[in-house]
């Protein structure tokens, strides 16, 4: 990635673009739309994600402003991840009072699986949903996918269109439910700030974000919380997809296209996903091996 | 090596005038009370990239020597930490954020056709796989919370 930096600097339509949007954004400010119980918050950042998305179709950015955006997003993004860590600093002792707590949020994530895995099989889909709903998506997960089925595989073709979806989708849309839920549900804004961690540091932002806004009084802990999650999750992510989303995750379609397919298909299907987990093993056992 | 870190300078230039801007128009710090606070952040920053292109073992991200580094100076009981945090409180979280997803948003663009063709079932589902994630971390730290006491 650093290695694509030389001569970004150059760019200053590109700089000057994103100038706009902030000043332009900055400008607008926070809005709070009540929606029944909670209260969903427009910010800052969730009209400039929007904003840019409508400049890239404009003539006033080509492909290669789209291009070196995408480092800089990795630039800024530092000064984030730094200012995360001079929250958490002073917030250590809350930290390791409430380190239970953060390891064991990890395996939240598996909540992907329980609830949206049985939604992709009553939809129709077949093997394409494990690669779907084994976990958020990301890079570490794109690469795991396409090293044990292959990219052009279902899973393959699956996790693609999740990684698309999360990539354009993921930011607005955890963006705009995080505030909501924080406000209408009874769990704690901790809690939140713990989940925020989903192993993306822009749906992080944008998920933090209206976290910090709607309880200003609580920002240092919730920040602190915010950070030390997320950076479990970029350590232990890919290896609790791994070891317990990946293997849940066709133990779980198993039982689903079985009880979906009652009919002659279903043989078919687990005969399938049995010789997929042989391969599996043996990709399994060659990894472990390259570990050792 | 050299040629590297002259970039990220520049780049770092750009990046943290953004954010100073976007904190003096959104959140009312003036520019100057924010200034030590950013370059805190853009030197802690500067020496995880440089750290990771340094050692030659890349299986750890910079961020995480970047978020360790912050971490680390900020412990209560270390020297100069109650300066530095004073300082980078000047610099809004929010503000950072806005810049980070303007270019987000500008290199989303292009997977933008790939997105209009992905479908409503895949659109719902990934909706579901989202909610999913960020709502069992936030049961699984509730329950943990409530257990210790904390909340």
């Amino acid at each position: 990635m650093e290695g694509k930096a030389l001569g970004l600097w150059k760019d200053w339509r590109l700089h000057l673009v994103v100038l706009a949007i902030v000043l332009v954004t900055e400008f607008i400010g926070q809005h709070r739309i009540p929606v029944g119980v909670g209260i969903i918050l427009l910010l800052p950042m969730l009209y400039a994600v929007i904003i840019g998305i409508a400049i890239y179709f404009t003539p006033i950015v080509t492909k290669k402003q789209s291009h070196n955006a995408e480092t800089l997003v990795y630039i800024t993004l530092t000064l984030l991840i730094a200012k995360f860590g001079v929250q958490a600093g002073p917030a250590l002792p809350q930290l390791i009072e409430a380190g239970p707590a953060l390891l064991l949020q990890e395996l939240g994530n598996l909540g992907t699986i329980l609830l949206a895995l049985p939604i992709a099989v009553f939809l129709g889909l077949k093997r394409e949903s494990v690669g779907m709903t084994h976990s958020i998506g990301r890079e570490p997960n794109l690469a795991l996918i396409t090293d044990k089925f292959g990219l052009s595989s279902p899973e393959g073709r699956g996790v693609m269109a999740m990684y698309i979806f999360g990539t354009v989708f993921g930011s607005i849309f955890l963006g705009l439910i995080s505030g909501f839920l924080a406000t209408a549900t009874p769990l704690h804004p901790y809690s939140f700030a713990m989940a925020t961690g989903v192993g993306s540091g822009s749906m992080a932002a944008a998920s933090l974000g209206p976290l910090v806004a709607a309880f200003p009084d609580m920002a240092d802990t919730i920040t602190a919380f915010s950070g030390a999650s997320n950076l479990l999750t970029s350590v232990t992510g890919l290896y609790a997809s791994i070891f317990i989303g990946l293997p849940l995750t066709e133990k779980l379609y198993k039982v689903l296209s079985k009880r979906r397919n009652k009919n002659g298909t279903e043989t078919e299907i687990v005969n399938n996903s049995q010789n997929i987990t042989e391969t599996e093993k043996q990709n399994e056992d060659r990894k472990s091996k390259v570990v050792k | 090596m050299l040629k590297n870190i002259q970039e990220w300078i520049l780049l770092f230039i750009i990046v943290a005038s953004l954010v100073v801007l976007g904190n003096w128009v959104g959140y009312d710090v003036m520019p100057l009370d924010a200034i030590p606070g950013i370059l805190v952040l853009v030197g802690v920053s500067m020496i995880g990239l440089i750290i990771h292109k340094a050692i030659p073992y890349k299986g750890i991200p910079s961020i995480a020597y970047i978020g360790i580094l912050a971490f680390i100076i900020t412990i209560p009981g270390v020297p100069g930490q109650e300066q530095i945090v004073e300082w980078t409180t000047k610099v809004n979280l929010l503000a950072i954020a806005t810049p980070i997803l303007a270019y987000a948003g500008i290199s989303i663009g292009r997977s933008w056709t790939d997105f209009a063709k992905l479908g409503w079932r895949t659109i719902i589902i990934g909706m579901f796989v989202l909610l999913g994630t960020y709502l069992g971390s936030a049961i699984i730290a509730e329950i943990i919370l409530r257990i210790q006491g904390i909340i």
